[in-house]
């Protein structure tokens, strides 16, 4: 070295010195490691005990997707479920979000964007799962702590392919994280049986009832060993395995699972004050956070609120979707204060319709539609909110033990256990004020599952699922409701033609579309 | 005239002449042509290079092209002024325009040149004053641009800014004062237009009693002021150079409420401390302070807005949406206040050796240092009667609100190089480079947000809003590195033979260890005939010069974490009736991301005829980017929200052709004039794409960029015609989607398969256009200047996509499509009857991109020299310019000039209005 630089002078070996400094730093490997800056990465998750737990947590809020993206709770499931069905018209102003329309009609299409948000929103959800499923078992929890955490990711990942299969018949089966190299597999796109997503859920459950713990031992919100039994208790019905169904609802309904029973004003079940109460089985919790945008369902209240129409002028609640059929005003039995707690009736006399919490909503020149959904409502006045009417939060009651009686009954219905089928629905026959069945009937069963349950997003599904038991039903009933079903069609939603085109053509279509 | 005068004579194209005057009353001067014009000295990275000397492409814009136009960046200044530089402005005050070198060579965002100003590698370079940069040097081709290795390539626009020159300080005063405004409204149809058309579609809407007609543009648009002052002074001696000045911008957008002001000081130094040692140092600290518009909202709903509704009455609002309409779109814009104020500062401190003769050491230190603060203020509003003339509706805000983000960003270079010149003999003319680069860069940030704030601007403190609603966050946060070492040797022999090779080594950080280190040579060879013997005997031509080249060159520009796995945080849910927060991992990555690689031949002929008076240059081009990061859009079955992952999958090429030809001619003395046009002619096409997956992208998938087509090809269904009845609607395959009426768009069964369905999408053109071309000239003659620049675009197509984007039957529709819609009385074949939200994406909406456009025209007049002197000037002129004057395009939009990412250009949605400039502007030296 020295002999190279003798002959220059000094300040060019200071210059020298530094520019073997630099590519001295240029070799140095550890220059270049530069680790994500403010992000949790995987390894950390695997080293930190509370990590796990993290993970669970946010399997839970993928349940408040909503608005109009992907959707798992919100509106474009309430367009799948109540819309679609005769309990419910899309409502809104006429030319009101189209795609909705074609859903209430049942025209719609595979480009539809309401089922490619829904399909996204689910696969996210599974997703979510798989991935606490994936870093659950090196938790350095407790062993009981780890089961207890797999099972309430089962049990939701069991829900949201319950859903799933019922929304679309067999999908792909996703039951671990993918790898991004697998992305163009062809496995892993084509869609399995609904026998084997069926299994997949009942696998999923029955884990959740081996292992979640009894109401009470958990922090309320999460998924119990009596929600599980119950999904399972329904899954079983769809599956016609009516004594499993019966078993597991029998658990519940003697006690077995922890303290449940009706409450005894059934409009106060969706209100805040019957928000985790005895009745519920397991419902999505919301709350308020301090940026007031994101603790709730998004849209789920508003985007069903009454919606000023004609003459307008007043402030009014929200845009006017999922309006309560006709029909379904009309199945009530005189005298069955379901309908009072289900309905809101806008009427033409000049008082208007008087909220329970006292708002008023002015007479029909005024409001776009003639009825709304009440359990959809959510007080501005009486109930917590933060002022946000996109996240208003209202908890969603999935199960309850009302639900609960009715798949017990059905079950034991249909065991030939008649006289105990009959004193179960009797109990919420009573607590809506109507006199006791006797000689029942698949049909009033049925019926009276329709009246509980009604704009509790279950009435496509169940007409489905009815129309499977004992076939000749639907077409008719939606016909009263001036709709056309088609048999062999319409029984499940198009499989999303922008996932088809993403596979590659490996997804099917399901027949009809 | 004293006797013993010495007269100077100069003209562009020619070389200076000294003449003493010797008492003789008349001169016959012939001024010999510059033999220097074609070698004239360019910027070439790291160093300069004479343009003759050149083995790649390099072009070079001079300072006074870029002072005269009214412009905001000096990137827009660039448009039309070289071939194989496309630049697609877009109207926003503040806005960055899109510039593609030699075409897309990437589906990711980062399909921009790098900029290296004075040093500092930046993206972005809207912090330059124009009056501050002398030259702009753009390096086209993969041997210019190599040096640069991973940077590079995009191509890479060099932008050096001033210097003082020898003499005494120089005071000099430059301003444009003018007005913009809106050029090529598109026109909405009016109350009897769209009453009439309400009545075939949709006719249970109740229509208000309003009897005249909103023009909502006129609502929301105006005239708009354009001011640019800018003060320097210069000069240097043998100790010290210099170069100080002070800018300050006024742009304001067309919208109202969109304002722009920034204000700009620059320090150029540098310091001889002896014959072998100097210190330079090039800053600039620049202040924008902005008030943005929500453009999304706020121009589509001006466009969908009914005009039957009032806008505003008495301070209070029309409802638009209680009508089933579209929000209010002027209040939109006046209950929303979204300010900006960033500040910026860059520079760089070298300290620059000559130790012997030939070796040049230099290390330097660049900072590029961005500190950003924006505050949004949302106005509480209720659709009540206080807000607006009726209430109802959803067009509300329950809470006001103020949110806060405070951004900023630090990157440094440090860079060290070693440049040694020698004359070998009389014919070996060797340069060899060497160096180092280290580069860090950093953005911190932090956000916070709070509910009922008051109105009041002097209480928009988060302090003063609701403390239960607090949020906070760090929104923006990355930290990147970089190490390289590179190397250059420039070889000439006897001026005739050139040898150029390039070589880099670059490591990042933003890989992983396996991936993350490349190298990136080049070599370009060159010959210049008419240095050799058998072309020295002929007139005609001045200049011939053979060349090519080859290189490869890499592109790096993605987020940092994109091989790394991480969960998202602060996902909230309640448990107990508490909130807690989760985490959610649900992004997929490749952990094998890896740089994309481009390699480039690149061959041209340079000539110069007539005494260089006919200069020009004919290259070819080939490009082709392997591994070309892209987000692949995969199944939603994979649970990532956004559908897509970024993943090394495309092979993307563009091939073209440059051609340049100048005319460049003094006619007597006092008359000169040039005249120039170039053209590019590019095809983009899309080689490979993992295994076939096309991508989708724009707004509702309109573009599907799949194997051998244009990245970002529109992909949709053909229409044919209109049903005209029934029966022609029964004869015609089915339709998947909704069944048509009369009326109603007729799509062709392109695959033949008897039904109508999105599988009858055909690739229907793109906006990346096969030519582009610029036309520029000018004149002077005894003081007065005449300048112009056209450009445009030839062939490309555009989607018209705020057209199909209605949402509510009651949206407003164009005065032409009202005019020429089908109806049962007006029998169209092209026009439906009417366009609704489920209207598919089809070929209707398409239309031609091509235009021509007069960018700028300028006409300027400098007073006598006699005359200014006297009131103690050097120099004063005045001047006239205009910016986008006229436009000729068949385009029924705003602009056929769309910028946007790879994937979705050439969309208008919700584009700002082009305006046109113009202004007045005055030069004044001292």
């Amino acid at each position: 070295m020295k002999t190279i630089f003798s002959p220059l002078n000094r300040r060019f070996r200071l210059a020298a010195l530094g520019l073997a400094l630099t590519v001295g730093a240029a070799g140095c490997k550890d220059f270049l490691e530069v680790a994500p800056q403010g992000q949790l990465t995987e390894d950390q998750i695997k080293t930190d005990p509370a990590a796990a737990q993290k993970l669970v947590d946010g399997v839970y809020n993928v349940m408040y997707l909503g608005g109009f993206g992907s959707d798992i709770h919100g509106l474009q499931y309430v367009m799948l479920t109540d819309v679609a069905s005769d309990d419910a018209d899309k409502g809104s102003s006429p030319q009101d979000y189209g795609s909705a329309l074609e859903v209430d009609n049942l025209t719609l299409n595979s480009t539809n964007d309401i089922v490619n948000n829904a399909w996204q929103g689910y696969f996210q959800g599974i997703n979510r799962a798989n991935q606490a499923l994936d870093k659950l078992p090196l938790s350095p929890a407790p062993e009981a702590t780890r089961n207890r955490l797999i099972g309430e990711v089962r049990f939701l990942r069991g829900y949201f392919y319950f859903n799933m299969v019922r929304l679309f018949g067999g999908v792909p089966k996703l039951d671990r994280v993918p790898l991004a190299s697998e992305i163009n597999d062809p496995s892993l796109q084509r869609r399995a049986t609904a026998e084997e997503i069926y299994q997949l859920i009942i696998d999923d459950l029955q884990f959740g009832v081996d292992n979640l713990p009894l109401k009470g031992a958990t922090e309320t919100g999460r998924a119990t060993k009596a929600a599980a039994q119950a999904l399972l208790a329904k899954v079983y019905l769809y599956q016609k395995n009516y004594q499993k169904a019966y078993d597991l609802t029998s658990e519940i309904v003697q006690g077995n699972s922890g303290n449940y029973g009706l409450l005894p004003n059934y409009e106060n079940i969706w209100r805040e004050v019957g928000a985790n109460s005895e009745e519920s089985v397991f419902e999505v919790q919301t709350g308020i956070n301090a940026a007031c945008n994101n603790s709730a369902v998004n849209l789920y209240v508003v985007s069903q609120g009454p919606r000023s129409g004609g003459k307008g002028g007043w402030a009014d609640l929200g845009f006017g979707f999922n309006n309560p059929s006709r029909q379904l005003a009309d199945a009530y039995e005189p005298g069955d204060k379901r309908r009072e707690g289900s309905i809101i009736f806008i009427t033409t006399a000049k008082t208007g319709t008087v909220l329970w919490d006292g708002f008023r909503i002015p007479s029909q020149d005024s409001v776009e539609n003639s009825r709304y959904s009440y359990k959809a409502y959510h007080s501005r006045t009486m109930e917590r909110n933060c002022g946000n009417n996109d996240y208003l939060p209202k908890n969603i009651r999935i199960m309850r033990y009302g639900e609960v009686l009715l798949l017990n009954a059905e079950a034991a219905f249909q065991l030939g256990r008649t006289a105990e089928a009959t004193t179960v629905l009797n109990r919420l026959r009573t607590r809506a004020g109507l006199p006791a069945r006797t000689g029942l009937t698949l049909q009033q069963i049925w019926q009276e599952r329709r009246v509980e349950l009604a704009l509790e997003h279950d009435r496509f599904f169940d007409l489905v699922r009815q129309e499977s038991v004992q076939p000749g039903r639907i077409v008719p009933l939606y016909a009263a409701h001036g709709k056309t079903f088609t048999k062999g069609k319409n029984e499940l939603f198009p499989i999303p033609q922008q996932q088809i085109d993403l596979s590659g053509g490996v997804l099917t279509q399901n027949p009809g579309y | 005239m004293p006797d013993n005068a010495t007269l100077i004579f100069s003209s562009v194209g020619y070389t200076n002449q000294e003449v003493a005057v010797n008492g003789r009353a008349t001169l016959d001067i012939s001024l010999a042509p510059d033999a220097q014009a074609l070698s004239e000295v360019v910027v070439v990275g790291y160093g300069t290079q004479q343009k003759r000397d050149l083995t790649g492409s390099v072009a070079r814009i001079e300072a006074k092209e870029i002072v005269n136009q009214p412009v905001q960046t000096p990137t827009q200044a660039l448009q039309g002024k070289t071939a194989g530089v496309q630049i697609i402005s877009n109207g926003t005050p503040n806005g960055q325009p899109t510039v593609r070198i030699r075409g897309t060579g990437t589906l990711l965002a980062g399909a921009s040149p790098l900029y290296v100003v004075d040093g500092v590698q930046t993206t972005d370079i809207r912090n330059l004053s124009n009056s501050d940069i002398e030259t702009i040097d753009v390096l086209k081709d993969a041997s210019a641009a190599a040096i640069y290795g991973v940077r590079g390539a995009n191509g890479v626009i060099i932008v050096t800014t001033k210097k003082g020159k020898q003499g005494k300080p120089v005071l000099s005063y430059n301003n444009t004062v003018g007005f913009k405004q809106a050029t090529r409204l598109v026109d909405m149809a009016d109350a009897g237009q769209y009453v009439n058309y309400l009545q075939d579609t949709a006719p249970n809407v109740t229509l208000p009693d309003f009897t005249g007609t909103t023009n909502w543009y006129d609502q929301i648009l105006r005239t708009a002021t354009y001011q640019n002052h800018n003060l320097a002074v210069s000069g240097a001696n043998e100790n010290v150079r210099y170069y100080f000045s002070g800018n300050l911008l006024q742009d304001d957008g067309l919208a109202i409420t969109n304002r722009f002001k920034r204000l700009t000081v620059r320090s150029n130094t540098e310091f001889i401390l002896s014959s072998k040692v100097s210190i330079s140092s090039q800053a600039s600290f620049s202040r924008a302070d902005t008030r943005d518009v929500n453009f999304g909202t706020a121009f589509q709903n001006a466009y969908r807005a009914s005009p039957l509704i009032t806008a505003k009455q008495d301070g209070r609002y029309g409802n638009t949406s209680a009508f089933g309409n579209v929000g209010n779109p002027l209040l939109d814009i006046e209950k929303n206040d979204n300010k900006s104020l960033e500040n910026r500062l860059q520079g760089n401190v070298g300290l620059n050796l000559t130790p012997i003769e030939g070796l040049t050491l230099r290390s330097a230190i660049n900072v590029d240092l961005t500190y950003n603060n924006r505050r949004v203020y949302n106005y509480q509003y209720a659709n009540d009667e206080i807000t607006f003339l009726e209430a109802g509706g959803n067009q509300r805000n329950d809470r006001s609100a103020l949110f806060v983000t405070q951004i900023n960003s630090t990157r440094y270079l440090w860079e060290n190089t070693a440049t040694y010149q020698r004359l070998l003999g009389d014919k070996h003319n060797l340069t060899v480079l060497v160096g180092t680069v280290t580069e860090e860069g950093q953005t911190n940030s932090l956000a916070g947000s709070r509910f009922d704030v008051p109105a009041d601007p002097n209480q928009w403190y988060l302090g003063t809003g609701d403390p239960n609603t607090a949020v906070n966050s760090s929104p923006a946060l990355g930290k990147d590195r970089r190490l390289s070492a590179l190397g250059r040797i420039n070889y000439v022999y006897d001026g005739k033979y050139l040898f150029t090779s390039n070589l880099r080594y670059d490591g990042t950080s933003k890989f992983n260890s396996d991936q993350r280190w490349g190298l990136f040579p080049s070599v370009g060879l060159g010959w210049v005939l008419t240095e050799e013997n058998f072309l020295k005997d002929q007139q005609l031509l001045s200049f011939l010069k053979l060349r090519a080249s080859y290189g490869r060159l890499g592109n790096d520009q993605i987020d940092p974490n994109s091989y790394i796995t991480t969960a998202d945080i602060n996902i909230p849910y309640v448990f107990n009736s508490r909130p807690v927060l989760g985490a959610v991992i649900n992004q997929i990555k490749d952990r094998n991301v890896r740089w994309e690689v481009t390699r480039e031949y690149d061959a041209a002929i340079e000539f110069g005829l007539l005494d260089n008076r006919l200069s020009g240059e004919v290259t070819y081009y080939d490009k082709l980017t392997t591994d070309a990061l892209i987000p692949v859009n995969i199944p939603a079955l994979f649970g990532d929200p956004d559908n897509q992952y970024i993943t090394n999958a495309a092979d993307i090429s563009n091939r073209g052709l440059e051609a340049a030809l100048n005319w460049r001619a003094n006619v007597g003395e006092r008359f000169s004039y040039n005249f120039g046009v170039n053209a590019t002619f590019n095809k983009n096409r899309i080689e490979k794409l993992n295994g076939g997956q096309a991508l989708f992208g724009g707004a509702n998938n309109v573009t599907r960029s799949g194997n051998g087509v244009a990245a970002g090809t529109f992909y949709v269904l053909k229409a044919v015609g209109v049903f005209q009845n029934q029966a022609e609607i029964d004869a015609y395959p089915k339709y998947t989607f909704e069944t048509p009426k009369p009326g109603d768009l007729k799509y062709a069964d392109a695959n033949g398969d008897g039904t109508i369905d999105l599988r009858d999408r055909v690739n229907a053109g793109s906006y990346q256009p096969p030519m582009y071309f610029g036309i520029n000239g000018g004149l002077t003659f005894s003081g007065v200047d005449l300048s112009f620049v056209f450009s445009g675009n030839v062939n490309n197509d555009v989607y018209n996509r705020k057209k199909q984007a209605t949402g509510q039957v009651t949206d407003n529709i164009e005065a032409d499509f009202a005019d020429n819609r089908w109806t049962p009385t007006n029998p169209s074949n092209t026009d439906p009857a009417s366009i609704r939200n489920n209207t598919p994406n089809s070929t209707y909406f398409i239309e031609s991109g091509s235009y021509i456009r007069l960018n700028n025209l300028v006409l300027g007049y400098t007073l006598p020299t006699e005359l200014v002197k006297k009131i103690r000037m050097s120099s004063l002129r005045i001047y006239a310019t205009g910016q986008n004057l006229f436009t000729v395009t068949n385009y029924s939009g705003f602009t056929p000039e769309l910028p946007g990412g790879p994937l979705d250009s050439g969309i208008e949605a919700t584009t700002y209005p082009t305006s046109r400039t113009l202004a007045l502007g005055l030069n004044v030296n001292f």
